[in-house]
């Protein structure tokens, strides 16, 4: 890998698997030294190992982010762990149900808004000031494009990943004057163990032909947008919302 | 890691801003780049790879016109031995005349240069690569395609077409493993943009160009072809039919300042 990250100090939340755990790997093959979050210390622990054994300098952090006092003293914790600033941010933790409109109930929305909205939230509050000290920095949004073309049982899902797209944006506008730029990611179907597993194999293969790129993303895929995003390649890339969904979104179906 | 190695690329426009930036920094990914512009300068940018130890050849070619195009595939076939990569980024500003004194001829000329040469290059570009099922085109649109206010009026209107075609040719193209998408720059200083540039140096406040970007300031040609290289690289092979801004938050947020450059 190129090392585009070198030395710079990177949080992931919910880092312990799937795209979280390749944004990990990626980074780490960058050059960052890694922060992952996750709220379960059980999955976590294996991962941070795995990590560690691939070379990469990376510490785990079991919090909520739903909780901004546990945020706060995480990130400070986080810079006199590595000894310095956090320079990028991944906000991909996310707690999700997908249910009719009749069955939404307030524990369930108020969790995924907990974890999806309000998580990001506080992440970012505490993530500026430190970018701020080291000249600036990146923050990458996971969003998705149900924020824009939402699936079957999401209106709570899209309204959700709408809510990122709406705080990347309004984020990047106020944070441009410290040199921090907000982006979000809009993954399309991504082939990851949770996501099959809400399918039967009729509905992956209708998915799938629906894709000009004729399959679902890896979460590799995702990894590498967001490697471009926290780097200095995109510069000059602020506020933007980018589908990685293998063209599934472009037609009228 | 070279992102690049071993493909072959087509930059239009290679001569200058955008399109030279773009050539070598593929060059610098690996690949061999074939740099097409209309002017002598084209030959400069492929010594300057040469000078890094780039590989690039350079065709003297208006890309705007059909035989230009389809002879620039196939040179690039017969010359590096295949075609991986294009990059369409020729493209040229209308006038800013009041819109309702503007001529068809302006129109003509304007979607001719930007809308119709992408068309091209997608054309027979496509062609080789549907057929070798694989390759990545990148379009160059514009941020002027998205919002009122930030270029010509005709320009933002050919470079709009130019996002339509950017996810029309990526669904057209489905199943052939051929990705379509598009940068949109901002302000960028170019040959495009000098006098706007110019102007304000000339005033005395070419301080504020861009000030009316979130990032308080225009961009650099090298942004854009960071972004294009991502694109044309494996590191996007899930984004397809996508039109990509990088213009310092222009585009993505609410306008709270105007500034007469």
């Amino acid at each position: 890998m190129s090392g585009r990250l070198k030395d710079r100090v990177c949080v992931v939340t919910g880092a312990a698997r799937g795209i979280g755990l390749a944004i990990a790997e990626r980074f780490g093959g960058e050059g960052a030294r890694l922060a992952c979050v996750d709220v379960s210390a059980r999955r976590l622990e294996p991962a941070v190992a795995a990590l560690s054994a691939e070379g990469f300098e990376a510490r785990g952090y079991a919090v909520d982010v739903g909780r901004r006092d546990d945020v706060r003293a995480m990130f400070g914790r986080i810079e006199s762990d590595f000894a310095a600033p956090v320079a990028a941010l991944v906000n991909n933790a996310v707690w999700a149900r997908f249910q009719p409109l009749a069955e939404i109930d307030v524990e369930t929305l108020g969790r995924m808004f907990a974890v999806g909205v309000d998580g990001l939230i506080w992440t970012m509050q505490a993530a500026a000031p430190q970018m701020e000290r080291r000249g600036g920095g990146s923050i990458v949004n996971l969003s998705s494009v149900s924020a824009f073309y939402p699936a079957k049982d999401s209106v709570a899902y899209s309204a959700l990943k709408a809510g990122v797209v709406g705080l990347t944006r309004a984020a990047a506008m106020e944070l441009s004057g410290k040199k921090i730029r907000v982006n979000a990611i809009a993954p399309g179907m991504i082939g990851t163990p949770a996501s099959i597993a809400q399918f039967d194999e009729a509905t992956i293969h209708a998915r799938q032909a629906q894709m000009p790129l004729g399959r679902f993303g890896e979460p590799e895929e995702i990894a590498a947008l967001a490697a471009f995003l926290a780097s200095d390649d995109a510069s000059y890339v602020q506020g933007a919302v980018i589908a990685a969904d293998g063209g599934w979104t472009v037609a009228a179906k | 890691m070279k992102r690049l190695e071993g493909r072959r690329a087509i930059v239009t426009g290679g001569g200058s801003g955008i399109g030279r930036h773009s050539a070598i920094r593929f060059a610098r990914e690996g690949a061999s780049v074939l740099v097409v512009g209309r002017a002598a300068n084209t030959e400069e940018t492929v010594d300057l790879i040469r000078a890094e130890g780039g590989s690039a050849l350079a065709m003297v070619a208006d890309a705007s016109i059909e035989a230009n195009v389809e002879a620039m595939v196939r040179r690039c076939i017969a010359d590096l031995g295949g075609l991986e990569v294009l990059f369409a980024n020729i493209g040229a500003t209308g006038t800013n005349t009041p819109l309702l004194e503007q001529t068809v001829e302006e129109w003509v000329e304007v979607y001719r240069i930007n809308t119709i040469s992408s068309f091209l290059a997608i054309k027979y570009a496509g062609r080789h690569m549907t057929a070798q099922r694989r390759g990545s085109i990148i379009l160059n649109s514009s941020a002027a395609s998205l919002r009122a206010n930030a270029g010509a009026i005709s320009y933002s209107a050919a470079k709009a077409a130019v996002n339509s075609l950017t996810q029309c040719a990526a669904n057209a193209f489905a199943g052939t493993g051929v990705r379509v998408n598009a940068v949109l720059p901002g302000l960028i200083e170019t040959q495009l943009t000098r006098k706007v540039f110019e102007d304000a140096r000339a005033r005395g406040v070419e301080s504020k160009i861009g000030h009316v970007t979130p990032l308080k300031r225009a961009g650099r040609p090298e942004e854009i072809a960071a972004l294009a290289a991502f694109l044309a690289s494996d590191d996007a092979s899930y984004i397809d039919g996508q039109c990509i801004a990088a213009d310092g938050g222009v585009s993505s947020t609410h306008p709270y300042g105007r500034i007469a450059l």
